[in-house]
């Protein structure tokens, strides 16, 4: 081992002296013009030093090999999507507290938004269930399938708890609504289309062959980029167009571009129980239909398809405030 | 308003029960083909920075400027079990860069300076050249240009630096946008087991 030490320095010093040597060199050649000649660069040594050589007590140090997020940690965000999921039904249907959804949805954003930086998603996860799906080669991890499943069986029963109290997406967008204006019903309609021709561009994209395919969800997703405040500069604009419209035409990426919301809109049709206008013999003063900004109460019946789950309407009822002043 | 079932909630049930099944077949379906996590990783073979032939050419920089996230998400690994601990380090210092007083170049190589050179082991006070040193890549500094894995790998160095895949950076895009760039599709999916 000595012997390999002393071989070892000893062709280190063979290697620093050409460095020396040409220093020198070109001192006596040229004394004025030596700093602006660069070094003639050899390779000091032909193996790695070891502790051993390297002596004084040295210990290699460990290489930096941070792991990917851990199992239990993915799991925790599927269970705690399932929970707020079912904490925004029972403050929706049982509490009818806007205020408390508003705080849920504020958690979520600074949880599945800024903390999680966007991902994963269910809307993002419709291209990798649809490709899983369809290509042999391709699967997907089982929180992913859960992230997807869960908020369909979900609308499948409550209606669109996902996008009132989770979603992320909606949640930016939620707090921003400051004059929402009511659009035209005929405009509302026509609008809420594009949401499924993007879904199909989604699919279709997704479902080519895998060098081609593009997930274009994610790539032209307009809030990621605010979440990971980095990004396609021209994907952060758009956010921030969406988010300056929002102020006064409510959610309009839920409401017209937002692929999963076309598919929680098919579920939430069979829904068993949804947001519900009780209607009143006495009292049918409109409050909530000018309340919502979705225009997802028409003709004093709440449009369970349109709905987003946030609580307005009851916030907006003068009845239901009788109603908690009593109890 | 009665308790009975009408037609119409049958139907609601029949069809619900029916969309639910569908969901948990497929559900069922993609749990049965899962497997465990999938991550990108950076071919250190393919990587034109790393891969052995290509030296002289500038060092290629789409993982900084590719990447979605901030500074990039590969960044220059120093795996000290190959390191050299030469000197002058061609990755630390600019090696075409004048000679300046003490012997070595006058200017460092990495553009944010985020190498660290200190001396390491049985110090010899008489000629810093007979000294080993250590390179420490401080890693919140590093974009992954890809500048010091060039000059790193034969036949200037030893190669011990690669870039390599933060998995605490990366988000796990589902389609890497470097992979997308990499014109020698050096960034690759793996199972995170497999991952290195």
């Amino acid at each position: 081992m000595k012997d390999g030490k002393g071989g070892l320095r000893g062709r280190r010093r063979q290697g620093a002296c050409p460095t020396a040597l040409l220093v020198g060199l070109l001192l006596c050649l040229s004394a004025g013009s030596v700093w602006g000649q660069a070094l003639e660069y050899r390779r000091p040594v032909e193996t790695a030093p070891q502790p051993d050589n390297i002596g004084g007590g040295y210990k290699t140090p460990a290489v930096q090999k941070p792991l990917p997020r851990a199992y239990w940690l993915q799991v925790t965000d599927v269970v705690l999507l399932a929970a707020a999921m079912g904490v925004a039904v029972w403050l929706v249907l049982a509490r009818r507290s806007r205020r408390w959804l508003v705080g849920l949805s504020m958690a979520s954003l600074a949880y599945f938004g800024f903390y999680r930086e966007g991902c994963i998603c269910p809307i993002g996860s419709i291209q990798n269930v649809t490709v899983a799906l369809v290509d042999p080669k391709y699967s997907i991890p089982i929180v992913v399938t859960a992230t997807f499943f869960l908020p369909l069986c979900v609308a499948l029963f409550f209606g669109r708890a996902f996008c009132g109290g989770v979603c992320a997406l909606g949640a930016i967008q939620e707090l921003v609504v400051i004059r929402p204006v009511q659009v035209p019903r005929r405009l509302d309609r026509v609008l809420g289309w594009l949401k499924y021709v993007y879904l199909g561009l989604a699919v279709f994209y997704a479902l080519k062959p895998a060098l081609a395919r593009d997930f274009v969800i994610c790539r032209f997703d307009p809030f990621v980029g605010l979440f990971r405040r980095a990004g396609a500069p021209h994907m952060i604009i758009a956010g921030g167009v969406l988010l300056a419209a929002g102020m006064f035409v409510g959610r309009p990426y839920c409401r017209w571009l937002c692929p999963y919301g076309g598919l929680l809109a098919w579920c939430t049709r069979l829904a068993r129980r949804g947001v519900t206008i009780t209607p009143d013999k006495e009292l049918d003063c409109g409050l909530c239909r000018e309340a919502c900004p979705y225009g997802a109460i028409e003709q004093m019946r709440a449009v369970r398809r349109d709905c987003l789950y946030c609580a307005r309407c009851y916030d907006a009822c003068p009845r239901h405030r009788t109603l908690v002043q009593i109890t | 308003m009665s308790d009975e079932p009408t037609r119409r909630d049958l139907l609601g049930t029949v069809a619900r029960g029916s969309v639910l099944a569908a969901l948990a077949g497929g559900a069922g379906f993609l749990v049965n083909k899962a497997h465990g996590q999938i991550v990108w990783q950076v071919d250190a073979a393919r990587c034109i920075n790393s891969r052995l032939g290509e030296t002289g050419v500038p060092a290629c920089n789409l993982c900084t400027t590719e990447c979605v996230v901030p500074l990039s998400a590969v960044r220059a690994v120093n795996d000290y079990s190959h390191c050299g601990r030469c000197n002058i380090c061609p990755a630390y210092f600019n090696i075409t860069s004048p000679v300046g007083e003490h012997g070595y170049p006058s200017r460092k190589l990495c553009p944010r300076d985020a190498i660290l050179r200190k001396p390491i082991g049985k110090m010899d006070p008489e000629d810093p050249a007979n000294n080993f040193y250590e390179y420490v890549i401080d890693e919140e500094k590093c974009d992954g240009c890809g500048k010091c894995v060039m000059q790193c790998k034969e036949p200037l160095g030893l190669g011990s630096i690669t870039l390599r895949v933060r998995y605490d950076k990366c988000v796990n895009c589902n389609r890497c946008s470097i992979s997308k760039a990499c014109p020698q599709k050096a960034v690759i999916q793996l199972p995170a087991g497999q991952a290195v």
